[in-house]
Formats: C-alpha cells, sequence, structure tokens
C-alpha cells in the first residue's frame, strides 16, 4: 500500500517552504474539507504533520505535542485525529474505501514517530507497508474485490483471449457452424441467381415455347434447374439440421465446462472471498452467467461472421446489378434502423424496469414466507396482502403497459422496414414497362435486397448482446481469475496430528490495517480441554478459524506438534479436526449420510459408534426409519438438540485428534445441553477440545479457560484460578449469575475463602 | 481491572497467587461484613451512565479548541461534568435528521464503544447559535453531497462508472451492483452509495436533466 505519493509540483513547494531541513516520511491524500471534495495532502515529517491543499498549507501540528492517533469512520467519509495538548484535535478528512486503510496504517506509524520526537530519537526510515493496493494505479478506479483487475482499464483483447483459453477442446466444434454459415451465405447468394436464369431465360422467354415434347432440351434443362433449387434447399436444410445439432453439443459442452470450472474454483477459494459474495449472487454466476456467456458464444459469435460477410456480399450484388435501384433500398434504411434501435432500446428499459418489479414480488413472498410465523403472531396477515396487492399491482400494470407497446409499434415497425421493398417494387416495375429490366434480374434484386436487411437488423440488436456478454463473462473471470488466499506450500506434509497446539504471538485481522487478534500466546498439551470465552466480537470465532486455516495469520505463527499449520496439507490438517457450530448445516439425505458426511467409507458399525458417544443414538433409533430417516431441506426436521448431536457424530466419527466446539450448544435447553455436555466429556478423552461458549457453566469441566477481550489474551487460567484473580473471568461469572437470578443462591452456598476474595476487591476500592 | 489487557502466561501465576494470599491475610478481619456488601459491589461493577433528556437547562455545547465538539452538563445526580469531546449520532439519519440526536463519548481502542452522554429529542429547542454548531457538526458527519447532474455513464464488465456534479464538487463514482446501490427512499429521494463508501442523494429525480434522469430511470 502506497504511503509515500508524489506531490504536484505546487504542494511540493509549500511543503518545502514549511518544512524546510525536515525529512518528509510519508505523503497520503486527504480528501474533503468543510463541504467540498478537494485533492489534499496529508504530509508527515520527522516533526511535524502538514496538511497541504492547492499550494497552501491549511494546517500544521507539532509532533512531538501529539499523543493518541485515531480514524473514526463516519458517514460517507472518515476523520483522522490526533489529541494535542490533551484536546482531540481534526486534522483532515477522506473518503472511507480509498484511504481508511492508508490512515489505519498512518495511526500506527504516527504514534512511533512522535514518541520518538519526544524522546528526541533518530526517527528511522518510513515504514513500508506490503498490502496490496486496491485501486487501479492508471485510472484510481477501485479494483475487482481479491484481484488486481481493474474493469474500466481492463483490455477488452486480453478478455476475448481469456475466452479463447477456456474453449480448449472445444474449438472445432465451435468452428463448425462457421463453416456451415459460409456454405448457406454462398447458397442464400446462388439460389436468386438460379431463380433468374428459371425465370429469364424460360419462364418468360417466349421463343422457346411452345415445348414439343419431353425430350425438348429447354425443357429438360428447365428440370434440371428446378431439381438444383430443391438439391440447394435439401442441402442447406441438412446442414442447418447439422449446425443446430453441433451447437447443441459445444453449448452444453461448454456450459458444463465452465460450470465445472466455477464450482471447483469456488470450492477451492478460502472462506473470506466466498463470504464477500452471496449465495444467489454465487448462484447467479454459475447458472444465469454462465449461460449468457455460452450462448453468446456458441449462438452470436458465428453470426456475427455470418451477417457481416452477407451484408457486404449483399451491397456488391445489389450495386453491380443496378446502382440507382440500390439507392432506393438505402434511402429508408437509416431511418429505419434508427426507429428499430430506438425501439429496441426503449423495450429493453422497460424490460429491465418490468424484471425489476417482478423481481420485487419475488424477494416481498420471500421474505414474508420465511417469516410466516411472525406475520401470524402479530396478526399482521391483512396487512401484509395489501402490500402484496399493491406489488403485484405494479408489476402487473406496468408489464401490461408493456406488452401494449410492444403489440402497437412492432407492426408499425414491420412496415417501415417494408418500406424499402415498396420502393424498389414500385421502381423495378417501371423499369420492366420501360423495358429497361426483365423479370428475373428484378427478382434476383429483390431477393438480394431482403437478405441486406437481415444483417442491418441484427446490428440494432447486437451492441446489447454483446454489453450483456461482456457483463457476464467479467462476473465468471472474476472469480476464476481470485488467487486463493489461503494455499498449500509447494510440498506440503501430511502428518498424522497428535494434538499439541501452540500459538505463537499471533495477530490476525481481515484486514490486515484493523487487528481483530493482537499478540496471543498459548501453548495446548495433547488431550486438554480448552474453553474459549470473552464478549462477543473479541476474536473467539477468528481464533477458531484460524486453527482451521480458514484464513493465514498476519504474523506469528500456529504450530500442531510442533509443525508451523501452513506446512501442513489443508488435507490432512481439516480430515484430522472435528468441527461442530453453533448453526449446523445438514444436507439432504439420511442422517446415516450425514454422519458419514465426514468420513465417506465408515461401516454402519462406526456410524452407530459416533451416534453414541454423542449421545444421539437414542433418538436416532426412536424415529421411524431410524438411521435412515431423511433430513435437510426436504427431510424430516430435527429439533436443534438433535441436529446439534448429528453434528456431533458428523465431527466424531473420523476420530479426529482435534475437536472444536463453537458455541455447539448455544441455543438449546439445559437437558439437552446436559446431555450434548456429557458427550463432549466422553469425547474430550484423549482429544485437544478447544470450546467457545456463552454460557460458562458450558465450560465448567475445561481444563483451562482462554479468556479474550478485545482481541487480546486477557487471562487463561482454570475456573478457579480465574475466579480468584477477580479479573475479567469473574467479571463475566458474576454477570450471568446476576441474570440468571442466581447470585443468593451461590452467595449462601459459598465457601470460606470466597469471603476473603470480596474483601481483597473491598480493599482495592479502599487504596 | 488493570490485568485487562496485559496478556497472563504460566509464569505470571505464581505472583497472582501470592498476591491473593497477601490479600487474604490483610482483610481476614473485614470478611464477615464483606459478605453482605457483595450484591452492591458487584452491582457498583456494571454501572451504566444514565442518559440525560438534554435542554438547554442541563446542556452547554462549546466549540472545542480541535474544532470538535465539547459540552457541559449536569447529569443524572445533579453533578456538573465536562466533556472535551462528544461525538453526535443521528438517531434517524434518513428520516429525521433532526431529532433523537444522541450526544456520546468517542469510540476509543483501549475502552471501546463510548456510552450515550444524553438525547436532544429536537435540535430546534436550542438557541440558534447552538444548532449552528451541532449541524456544522452534523453535517461534516454525515457527509452526503447532492447529485446535481451525471455527466457520464459508462457500463464495463458489469461495473458502473459515473461521472457527477455534485454540491461537493465533481466526483468519480463505481457502482459494482446497482440495483444495491441505488435505493429510493420513502420520501421520493434517490440515495446513492458506491464502492468507495460515498453517499450521495438526490433529492427530488424527476428535477435531474433528462440525460441524468435516464441513467438512474431504471433502477429506481
Amino acid at each position: 500500500m502506497k504511503l509515500m505519493y508524489d506531490l504536484p509540483e505546487v504542494d511540493k513547494a509549500a511543503l518545502e517552504a514549511a518544512a524546510s531541513g525536515e525529512k518528509t516520511m510519508y505523503v497520503i491524500p486527504f480528501n474533503i474539507v468543510e463541504d467540498k471534495f478537494v485533492n489534499g495532502w496529508t504530509c508527515v515529517t520527522d516533526k511535524r504533520i502538514y496538511c497541504i491543499l492547492d499550494g497552501k498549507v491549511l494546517n500544521s501540528f507539532d509532533l512531538a505535542k501529539c499523543t493518541v492517533f485515531s480514524t473514526e469512520v463516519l458517514y460517507g467519509n472518515c476523520a483522522f485525529y490526533a489529541v494535542i495538548d490533551g484536546i482531540t484535535t481534526l486534522i483532515c478528512r477522506f473518503l472511507s474505501g480509498r484511504n481508511l486503510p492508508r490512515y489505519s496504517v498512518l495511526v500506527q506509524v504516527c504514534e512511533s514517530l512522535a514518541e520518538k520526537c519526544r524522546q528526541k530519537e533518530n526517527p528511522g526510515e518510513p515504514v513500508v507497508n506490503n498490502e496490496a493496493e486496491r485501486f487501479c494505479p492508471t485510472c484510481g478506479r477501485p479494483f475487482i474485490a481479491g484481484s488486481k483487475i481493474c474493469p474500466f482499464c481492463r483490455d477488452t483483447k486480453e478478455v476475448y483471449m481469456k475466452l479463447w483459453g477456456l474453449t480448449k477442446g472445444l474449438r472445432l466444434m465451435l468452428f463448425f457452424p462457421l463453416f456451415v454459415s459460409a456454405i448457406s451465405l454462398i447458397i442464400q447468394f446462388v439460389l436468386p441467381l438460379i431463380q433468374k436464369i428459371a425465370v429469364n431465360d424460360y419462364l418468360t422467354n417466349e421463343s422457346i415455347r411452345p415445348v414439343s415434347s419431353l425430350a425438348d432440351p429447354n425443357l429438360r434443362a428447365f428440370v434440371l434447374i428446378f431439381m438444383a433449387i430443391i438439391a440447394i434447399d435439401l442441402v442447406s436444410r441438412i446442414l442447418g439440421v447439422l449446425q443446430s445439432r453441433v451447437s447443441a453439443i459445444s453449448g452444453n459442452k461448454f456450459t458444463l465446462m465452465m460450470r465445472t470450472l466455477l464450482y471447483e474454483k469456488i470450492s477451492t477459494l478460502s472462506i473470506s472471498s466466498i463470504s464477500r459474495k452471496s449465495t444467489g449472487d454465487l448462484m447467479g454466476r454459475i447458472t444465469g452467467d454462465v449461460n449468457v456467456v455460452q450462448a453468446f458464444v456458441t449462438g452470436q459469435l458465428p453470426s456475427i461472421f455470418s451477417q457481416g460477410a452477407s451484408f457486404i456480399f449483399a451491397l456488391i450484388f445489389l450495386l453491380i446489378l443496378n446502382p440507382v435501384m440500390s439507392l432506393f433500398v438505402f434511402v429508408p434504411i437509416p431511418l429505419v434502423v434508427y426507429l428499430v434501435a430506438k425501439f429496441w432500446s426503449i423495450m429493453q428499459n422497460r424490460n429491465v424496469k418490468n424484471w425489476v418489479l417482478a423481481h420485487h414480488v419475488n424477494l416481498f413472498l420471500q421474505d414474508v414466507l420465511n417469516g410466516i410465523r411472525v406475520v401470524k403472531a402479530f396478526g399482521n396477515e391483512e396487512r401484509e396482502i395489501a402490500t402484496f396487492h399493491k406489488r403485484t399491482d405494479r408489476s402487473a400494470e406496468y408489464s401490461e403497459e408493456n406488452a401494449k407497446l410492444f403489440d402497437t409499434v412492432f407492426p408499425i415497425l414491420g412496415f417501415a422496414v417494408r418500406l424499402g421493398s415498396y420502393l424498389i417494387l414500385f421502381y423495378g416495375n417501371y423499369l420492366l414497362f420501360t423495358g429497361d429490366m426483365n423479370y428475373g434480374d428484378l427478382h434476383q434484386f429483390n431477393s438480394y435486397a431482403n437478405i441486406i436487411y437481415g444483417p442491418l437488423l441484427w446490428i440494432t440488436f447486437i451492441p446489447r448482446q454483446i454489453s450483456a456478454f461482456l457483463t457476464s463473462l467479467g462476473k465468471v473471470l472474476e472469480i476464476l481469475e481470485e488467487e486463493p488466499e489461503v494455499s498449500d506450500i509447494g510440498l506440503p506434509i501430511d502428518i498424522s496430528i497428535e494434538g499439541d497446539v501452540s500459538i505463537r504471538n499471533v495477530t490476525f485481522g481481515y484486514d490486515s490495517y484493523n487487528p481483530v487478534l493482537e499478540h496471543i500466546n498459548f501453548e495446548v498439551k495433547k488431550g486438554e480441554m480448552i474453553g474459549i470465552v470473552g464478549h462477543s466480537g473479541c476474536g473467539k470465532t477468528t481464533l477458531i478459524n484460524l486453527l482451521m486455516r480458514l484464513y493465514d495469520v498476519t504474523e506469528g505463527e500456529i504450530l500442531i506438534d510442533g509443525v508451523n499449520i501452513k506446512d501442513i496439507s489443508q488435507n490432512a490438517l481439516r480430515s484430522q479436526i472435528g468441527v461442530v457450530l453453533q448453526e449446523t448445516h445438514l444436507f439432504s439425505g439420511s442422517i446415516r449420510d450425514n454422519i458419514k458426511y465426514a468420513k465417506p467409507h465408515a461401516t454402519d458399525e462406526e456410524v452407530v459408534n459416533a451416534a453414541k458417544m454423542a449421545n444421539a443414538h437414542d433418538f436416532i433409533v426412536n424415529l421411524p426409519e431410524g438411521y435412515n430417516t431423511m433430513v435437510g431441506e426436504k427431510g424430516y426436521s430435527l429439533s436443534g438438540g438433535e441436529r446439534q448431536r448429528v453434528a456431533i457424530a458428523r465431527a466424531l466419527i473420523h476420530d479426529p485428534k482435534i475437536l472444536i466446539l463453537d458455541e455447539a450448544t448455544a441455543a438449546l435447553d439445559t437437558e439437552t445441553e446436559k446431555l450434548i455436555q456429557d458427550a463432549i466429556n466422553k469425547l474430550s478423552k484423549d482429544r485437544t477440545c478447544f470450546a467457545i461458549a456463552h454460557r460458562l457453566s458450558t465450560l465448567r469441566n475445561a481444563d483451562r479457560l482462554i479468556v479474550l477481550d478485545k482481541g487480546h489474551l486477557a487471562e487463561s487460567g482454570t475456573h478457579q484460578e480465574l475466579l480468584d484473580l477477580k479479573g475479567f473471568y469473574w467479571r463475566l461469572v458474576m454477570a450471568q449469575r446476576q441474570d440468571s437470578g442466581m447470585l443468593t443462591q451461590t452467595a449462601a452456598a459459598k465457601e470460606a475463602g470466597d469471603a476473603a476474595r470480596k474483601q481483597k476487591v473491598l480493599a482495592k476500592k479502599n487504596g | 481491572m488493570a490485568n485487562n489487557n496485559t496478556p497472563v502466561k504460566t509464569d505470571k501465576k505464581e505472583e497472582i497467587k501470592k498476591d491473593n494470599q497477601k490479600a487474604e491475610a490483610k482483610t481476614d478481619a473485614k470478611a464477615e461484613k464483606a459478605a453482605d456488601d457483595e450484591e452492591i459491589d458487584s452491582e457498583e461493577l456494571f454501572k451504566r451512565r444514565v442518559s440525560i433528556d438534554m435542554t438547554t437547562e442541563n446542556s452547554w455545547f462549546s466549540a472545542s479548541a480541535g474544532g470538535l465538539i465539547s459540552l457541559k452538563i449536569i447529569n443524572a445526580e445533579g453533578v456538573e461534568e465536562f466533556f472535551e469531546r462528544v461525538v453526535l449520532r443521528r438517531s434517524f439519519p434518513v428520516t429525521a435528521p433532526d431529532e433523537f440526536i444522541s450526544v456520546r463519548e468517542p469510540d476509543t481502542r483501549l475502552k471501546g464503544r463510548g456510552a450515550e452522554i444524553g438525547m436532544i429529542r429536537n435540535i430546534n429547542n436550542f438557541d440558534k447559535a447552538t444548532v449552528d454548531l451541532l449541524n456544522a457538526e452534523l453535517e461534516l458527519r454525515y457527509f452526503t453531497p447532492e447529485i446535481k447532474k451525471i455527466t457520464s455513464a459508462k457500463e464495463k464488465f458489469g461495473y458502473n462508472y459515473w461521472e457527477a456534479e455534485t454540491t461537493a464538487g465533481s466526483v468519480s463514482l463505481v457502482l459494482n451492483n446497482p440495483f444495491g446501490n441505488i435505493r429510493k427512499l420513502e420520501d421520493g429521494r434517490i440515495f446513492i452509495s458506491d464502492m468507495d463508501g460515498n453517499c450521495f442523494i438526490i433529492p427530488d429525480p424527476t428535477k435531474l436533466d433528462r440525460q441524468s434522469y435516464k441513467v438512474i430511470e431504471i433502477y429506481i
């Protein structure tokens, strides 16, 4: 990430004048002053901070007096503050997306710089940040997320080359339509020629009549011509059939290949990039966008060739045949093409809007049907019916209007298109009367004139189709080109995990400038059960994600049995870690299939054993179809606790050495939790187990607790040790006891030691 | 709570234990009294600031030396308090920008979210000078220039690139999903957020020139 921009000349001069003898360390832009966008620069030297705008120094601040620096995300912009002499001071404001990461780094570097200023230490060299830039260096517009591609600057040629690369193995089939259209093109032009001969030399030729017998050479020649016309028609139809068949095959293959490629890619992408996109968006790309690309590649691409060629040929033929009459073709053409293009553009806009309205109805339905319990619970059926009426009415009205418009304008346009033909007919007949043209020539001319309209009208659609195609192609390539953030090293190790885990000085943020976890250190021995507690948003789940290597740590390392997890193959790592998440997803299929998910070749005996360990066996055998009961979207609906236990069985079946329970029991009643607790206790024997829980009672059996607070490791130790400490954990416990109204009870049952501990707090308070 | 942010490693545990023993020895005598105090004690731990209803009687805003807002209040307990810097947040930035202004302590990295000091029911209940001061601060925080004209709109690979004239000067917008980025508000205004996190508003789309209106037409 760039922290040292090149200043424009005037600003540079201003900085040099103001800060002579100071060393410029960082120069980054700021964008807003008062209520206007500006191009200003925040310049940090080894002594002061300068805000420079249009060759003037707006403000400057003495670094030695600055203590705490901070950024704040406002609405539509962000601000950069420093505390100067104890007073929070606004330094500048800037655009969020563009410069927040930069300023977040600046906060850190300025703080150390200010400290050095106070200590009169050498400021050292400017810090270099290696995070990738998210904006195109040429145009300054944002890159596609997770890539270095700027759609604006991207070369269309390069995109077509990429597409060409994707058609590997299908090229022959893609070229077949070109070959066929070349032949049909020739036929298209030969046919009028033969027809002309038939008309001029035989049908209207009075000199060859009467035909005396069947053996007359003229009649035989005519029959031959007649047969040729039939043969040509036949050939072109057969070619048409062939082309359709080949197109169908190549189109299907292309779609299949693109979908598989996309699906493979999405599966290998890291969670971070998948979670940036919604499921609906990803599905849209795999189905909709691939279809658009395929339709264009197998359908429109060959026609660009054939339509273009037939236009040029028809034009040449018309000019050769009769230059004057060609004018009659071309006079109405601009008008017709303009009208058609205009009409389609209006229709297109209206169709998009129609689609949006219909889409809103769908969204509304989805929303309300999903929340139908809430609607009924609040007795709001009437209101929702009214809303639904309003929306469907609007959508229906609009589509009715569209249909009316289309049905009125389309026939009129059709007439306009024919206008040229009427003119030709008129002038041609005039020439026939004067004897300047014969009937066959007129027929031939008319045929070519009809041909030329095809490509012309086609051209009015094509820009839209190209734009839709490029949009879809862009979306498809966006995924195909994304680099997975987490990837295996060259020769990953397949180790068999024992269960020792050490987290060493781990710092991590989903964006490197905004750390979620900072300097986390702890060691876990094989077979220990570790509870992770803390307020929501303190980084518990993040820590678990790092352990599974769904993300890579920014700093520090995570070792399993002394091996850095980056060196272990992702496959080996995850196949030996069992995970139960708060939201258990069971796939459509039987319970047996779901339990076997983690180990596809497991025997039924193993399935039953895993279920028994998870305390799930009893409820499963009581289901009518036992282990074969279908669950998931369309199946039997299990209760939360039952699903949870199936998920635990699934995590257990491959006998993982490390087990992770992320809020696995959060939503359950105490009795079910007890069952699952017992299950967990059984499990955690000779397994390293990490458990996250809000309900602290869930963790009462943990060997050790790790308490996280705002990304830091606040405390660690056993339940008792942490209570004795009277620190963060103790507060959490107290809060939960208060919540559950158990305070008085527990207080009564206190041991003598507890009283003394309370005393300590009191002593602290009294000084 | 001094230990909050310092990682406690295994070697430190010894110390803590010693600490506890000392405390126990020192305070044994008071043990009994403390048992009764437990409830009050922990209640005090979870005490939150009581948000006041801000009026000209109990709140005095002023511009701080750092270009921000300072505040003096008489708090719920009748005690005078001074804040070097407060942060204003609109509860309903879209539907009621002048009402329910939450006045808060700033969020900090160490303490986390700042607490609400008080709520201004309606900003216009204050005197003119204060209203101007508060409005100036609110307009900085809620920076939404009005779009006056869209001078160019291009689409490339599904991304929409606009050039627009706004009340804050000319800008380039990049929309990656116009159907999501452009929102029609209940009162007919159009709200646009771009990939950079900028927010724009079009107060009345029908008053735009034809060219600009055509760009946004299909999205609204």
